[in-house]
């Protein structure tokens, strides 16, 4: 979490300290499997994020227009499973 | 020196991989040197880069158009990797290094460049310099020069490319062969 956490903030600041910290604990097939997932999210959030579109389903499982998608969801980058939950 | 070392070329025995390696080689992007250090993970690494070779080669925005923002948005984050490397098929078709360097730099004020391909170089520019930039404004005026298509096109390459220097930037790989 912070490989990505740092890539995602300041990757000039990732050093050798830091990929001796990743191969403590992840063996060099774990380190390039999380990067091959990496490939797929560190620049389609950003790319999607200029769309400005919404999910198809409310958190409650409704097929919703975008309209209402964007008035459920907003801004704010975080699930609201759990409201749908409680 | 590269933190992941690539596997020997004699470890990459499976039909599919070595395919894709060949046809990896024979556009240049990515270099043996990116597949042996992924083949680690064979099955994940197959998928990817055939998404690689869809996104950057194929398709309907000019290849040579691609292969700047690619250089472009891999010096944006010092990967020296990927900013070394050359598409051997841009280059046949007519890519030189001088526009690479007016494309990742002063395209704006050039000749060499169409209204057309400005804004495209300035859509993946602004993706991963300041995408709050990338809004409806920007967008009407991508529209008024390529289709939705080929912006999901130029989007969708210059996402994947991106995530991709990112992590190689980590690894501090370098190519077989310098550019």
């Amino acid at each position: 979490m912070r490989y990505v956490e740092t890539l995602s903030t300041d990757p000039d600041s990732f050093s050798d300290e830091d990929w001796a910290d990743l191969r403590r604990y992840l063996s060099e097939e774990e380190i390039v499997e999380l990067g091959m997932f990496l490939f797929m999210n560190l620049g389609f959030h950003t790319f999607f994020g200029t769309l400005k579109f919404y999910p198809m389903f409310s958190p409650d499982g409704r097929l919703v227009s975008q309209e209402e998608s964007e008035r459920l969801y907003g801004d704010k980058p975080e699930s609201l499973q759990g409201e749908a939950a409680e | 020196m590269s933190r992941m070392t690539p596997l020997d070329a004699s470890a990459i025995t499976d039909p599919e991989l070595v395919e894709l390696l060949g046809e990896c080689e024979e556009l240049g992007v990515p270099d043996p040197v990116f597949v042996r250090i992924f083949a680690r993970s064979a099955d994940q690494i197959k998928p990817m880069l055939r998404a690689m070779l869809v996104s950057h080669r194929d398709g309907s925005v000019d290849h040579k158009l691609k292969e700047i923002i690619r250089i472009q948005l891999a010096r944006f984050v010092d990967d020296p990797y990927f900013s070394n490397l050359r598409s051997k098929k841009a280059i046949a078709e007519g890519l030189t290094e001088e526009m690479i360097e007016i494309g990742c730099e002063d395209y704006e004020d050039s000749d060499l460049f169409s209204e057309r391909e400005k804004v495209a170089l300035r859509f993946a520019e602004q993706l991963f310099l300041d995408s709050t930039k990338v809004d409806k404004i920007f967008y009407d005026e991508m529209h008024k020069h390529w289709s939705d298509a080929e912006i999901m096109e130029i989007g969708s390459f210059a996402a994947l490319f991106h995530g991709i220097h990112m992590v190689m930037k980590t690894y501090n790989a370098r190519p077989l062969e310098a550019a």
